[in-house]
C-alpha cells in the first residue's frame, strides 16, 4: 500500500516569481525583528534585490557571507539600515494604499464624525509624521477635500506635516511630481486638483496646498512632541523601520497621547507596531490595518 | 432566540423536496479528513476521486493547470493525486461535491466567491490553529470549510428572503449575519445547523456551523467555534469575504471569542497577530488561484 505523507503537497509555486536563496528568508525575518518591516513571500525576489544591490556595492560573493555582514559587528547596525533604505526605496508615490484610504473614507472618518459631532468646533486634524516629499500629505488632503461636500460639509480640516529633512520639506512645498510619483493616481484626481507644470510633471493646485502645514521636526525631540496635541489621524509609514527599540516605544507612546481618544493610528502597509504599545488596539479593516486609542465612550480603556 | 425560530426553519428546511441528499463521497471523505497525513492510503484517495467523473475530470484539470507548472498533464487519476497532493485533493473533491449537490442557478452570489471565502476560512482556520499547540489544525481546517453551509442552504430553501439580506448587506456594509437577523429573522447558522444535523455531521462541526456568530450559544465545541469565527472575520478583512466592502473596523483581541480561545491556549498570548495577518496574504494568492481553477473556465493545458 503506497502511504501518502504531508511532504507530498508541493507549495504552490507563484507565477513569475524566481525561487529565491533561503538565507532571504531569514534576512527578512531578522529585518522584521529588527525593523518591523515584514516583506511577504510573494514580495521576498524584492528583498532579495535590495541585497544584492548591497553585495554588489559592498562586493560580497553570496547571501551567505551578507548574512554575516547583516549580523556581526561592527557592522551590523549600519548595514541593516542601508538595507532598510534599499528595500523601501521608490516605494513612495501619492495614493499609495488604497484600502488605507477606503478604511478611512468608508469607516474611520464617519465614525469619528459621529463621535465629535457633539462638539461646537468641527475641527479634523491629521499628522503626516515623516512626511518626506509630501506624497501621502497631498493624498491625504485631495481625499479630505471629496469628502468636504458631503461627510466633512461645514468642518475645518487641517493636515500637519512633519519630516527631519529640509530638503525633502522643500520639495513636498513644490509639490510637483512626475509619472513615477503619480504612477497611482487616477485621471480624476489628477484633472481635479492638478495643474500642468511643465511637460512631463503636474504641480499640487492651491486649494489643496492650503490645507496642508509643512515643517521640520525631529520625531525624537521630546520637548517639541509634547506640542503635537489634539490629533484625531496620525500617519507614520516607514519612518520607525530605521529607529531603535527605545527610540520607536518613545516615539510611539508620544503618537498615543497626541491622539484624541478614538483617533487611529496608521504605520506603513508592511509594517508591524510590533508589541511596543499595549494600550493601542489593533484594528483590521477591509485590506488594511491600523492601531486605535479607544474612544472614552466604547468603555475599552 | 434559536428556540424561537428553529421548529420553522427545521421544518422548512427538511420539507424541501430539493434539499440535496449528502454527496456520497462526503461521509468517507470527512474520515479521511479525520485520520492524520500519514495513515492515509494514497489508493483510497483514488478511489474516492475515480466515484465520480466530475470530480475525477475537475482533479486533472486543476493537476494540469499551470498553478502547477507541470511540462505534462497528468494522465492518471493516480498522477493527478500525487500531483496535487492529499490535502488539495481533499480540499477539492468536497468543494466539487458540495457544489455539485447544490444547483448553481440557484446561487444568490458567484459560487466562486463563496468557495474562495470557505478554502480562505479552512486555510485561516488551519494556521490560526497551527499558532496553537494543543489544537487539530484538520479539524480545524474541515471546520472553517464548512462553517458556511447555511448560505447554501438559504439559496434553496429561502431564495427570495436571502437575496434581500445579501442585497442589504452589500448596500449597508454591514455583516451578512446582521443583514440576515435583521430581513429574515434567522441567519445562515441556524439553517445549516438544520442540514447539517439531517446530514448527520460531527457534534463538533455542527456546533461550529450553527454558532460562529453566536459563540456563546455553544454548547460543547466553544473553543473551536471561537476559533472558526475569528478566522473568518480575519479572512473577510484580507480579501476574502462575500464580495462587497464591508463598513466596520475588526478587533480580533477584544472580541469575547478571544478571551474564550486564550482560556483554552494560553500560547495565544504571545502570538503575533500583524506577522500572522502578512503571512496570511501570501496563502491567500494560493486560494485565489485554487479556486479560479476549479471554478474558472476550462483551463487548455
Amino acid at each position: 500500500m503506497t502511504i501518502l505523507t504531508p511532504t507530498v503537497v508541493p507549495s504552490v509555486p507563484t507565477k513569475g516569481v524566481p525561487a529565491v536563496d533561503p538565507v532571504y528568508r531569514q534576512i527578512r525575518d531578522l529585518v522584521y525583528k529588527v525593523s518591523g518591516m515584514y516583506k511577504a513571500e510573494e514580495k521576498l525576489y524584492l528583498l532579495a534585490d535590495g541585497c544584492e544591490r548591497r553585495m554588489k556595492h559592498l562586493k560580497t560573493r553570496n547571501p551567505r557571507d551578507y548574512w554575516d555582514q547583516l549580523t556581526a559587528q561592527p557592522s551590523r547596525d549600519g548595514e541593516l539600515r542601508q538595507l532598510l533604505n534599499e528595500i523601501t526605496i521608490g516605494e513612495t508615490c501619492l495614493f499609495r494604499s488604497q484600502p488605507q484610504l477606503d478604511a478611512l473614507r468608508k469607516v474611520i472618518l464617519p465614525e469619528i464624525v459621529a463621535e465629535k459631532t457633539k462638539q461646537i468646533t468641527k475641527r479634523l486634524r491629521i499628522w503626516s509624521a515623516g512626511c518626506s516629499t509630501g506624497e501621502e500629505s497631498y493624498t491625504l488632503a485631495m481625499n479630505m477635500l471629496e469628502e468636504s461636500e458631503s461627510l466633512l460639509k461645514g468642518w475645518t480640516v487641517e493636515i500637519v506635516a512633519t519630516d527631519l529633512n529640509d530638503r525633502s520639506i522643500e520639495t513636498a512645498k513644490a509639490g510637483i511630481y512626475g509619472d513615477y510619483a503619480l504612477r497611482s493616481t487616477t485621471d480624476y484626481f489628477k484633472r481635479k486638483y492638478f495643474s500642468t507644470f511643465d511637460e512631463k510633471k503636474l504641480q499640487v493646485r492651491p486649494e489643496v496646498k492650503k490645507l496642508i502645514t509643512f515643517s521640520r521636526l525631529n520625531l525624537q525631540d521630546d520637548s517639541k512632541m509634547l506640542f503635537m496635541k489634539g490629533m484625531d489621524l496620525v500617519f507614520c509609514c516607514n519612518v520607525l523601520i530605521y529607529f531603535d527599540g527605545a527610540s520607536k516605544s518613545k516615539v510611539i507612546n508620544h503618537f498615543f497621547s497626541n491622539l484624541n481618544f478614538g483617533g487611529y493610528f496608521f504605520l506603513g502597509t508592511s509594517e508591524s507596531l510590533m508589541k511596543l504599545n499595549e494600550q493601542f488596539h489593533l484594528v483590521h479593516f477591509p485590506g488594511t490595518i491600523a492601531y486605535w486609542k479607544p474612544s472614552l465612550s466604547s468603555g475599552k480603556l | 432566540m434559536i428556540t424561537s425560530f428553529t421548529p420553522t426553519i427545521r421544518e422548512r428546511v427538511q420539507r424541501i423536496e430539493t434539499m440535496p441528499a449528502i454527496p456520497a463521497v462526503f461521509l468517507p471523505l470527512m474520515k479521511l479528513l479525520g485520520n492524520s497525513a500519514q495513515e492515509v492510503a494514497l489508493d483510497e484517495v483514488v478511489r474516492l476521486v475515480s466515484y465520480d467523473n466530475a470530480i475525477a475530470a475537475q482533479c486533472l484539470r486543476v493537476a494540469g493547470s499551470p498553478l502547477f507548472g507541470l511540462a505534462q498533464a497528468p494522465k492518471s487519476i493516480k498522477a493527478a493525486v500525487l500531483t496535487l497532493g492529499l490535502r488539495r485533493v481533499e480540499t477539492i473533491l468536497l468543494t466539487c461535491s458540495l457544489g455539485q449537490a447544490f444547483a448553481a442557478k440557484k446561487w444568490v452570489l458567484d459560487p466562486a466567491v463563496f468557495w474562495r471565502h470557505s478554502l480562505g476560512c479552512a486555510m485561516v482556520c488551519r494556521r490560526f490553529s497551527e499558532k496553537l499547540a494543543t489544537t487539530d489544525p484538520e479539524e480545524a481546517y474541515l471546520a472553517g470549510l464548512l462553517h458556511d453551509l447555511g448560505f447554501m442552504v438559504n439559496c434553496l430553501a429561502f431564495p427570495e428572503e436571502f437575496t434581500a439580506a445579501m442585497e442589504r448587506a452589500c448596500q449597508e456594509g454591514i455583516p451578512l449575519d446582521e443583514a440576515e437577523r435583521a430581513t429574515m429573522g434567522f441567519t445562515h447558522g441556524e439553517t445549516g445547523q438544520a442540514l447539517a444535523e439531517k446530514w448527520k455531521l460531527a457534534d463538533d462541526v455542527i456546533e461550529v456551523i450553527a454558532h460562529h456568530h453566536a459563540i456563546e450559544l455553544s454548547q460543547k465545541a466553544k473553543p473551536l467555534v471561537a476559533l472558526v469565527h475569528l478566522s473568518d472575520l480575519l479572512c473577510r478583512m484580507r480579501g476574502l469575504g462575500y464580495g462587497y466592502y464591508e463598513r466596520h473596523k475588526v478587533d480580533l483581541i477584544a472580541d469575547p471569542a478571544w478571551a474564550i480561545l486564550l482560556q483554552e491556549h494560553r500560547d495565544l498570548e504571545g502570538m503575533d497577530l500583524v506577522r500572522f495577518t502578512f503571512e496570511l496574504d501570501e496563502a491567500i494568492e494560493e486560494i485565489h488561484a485554487l479556486v479560479s481553477t476549479v471554478f474558472g473556465p476550462p483551463v487548455h493545458a
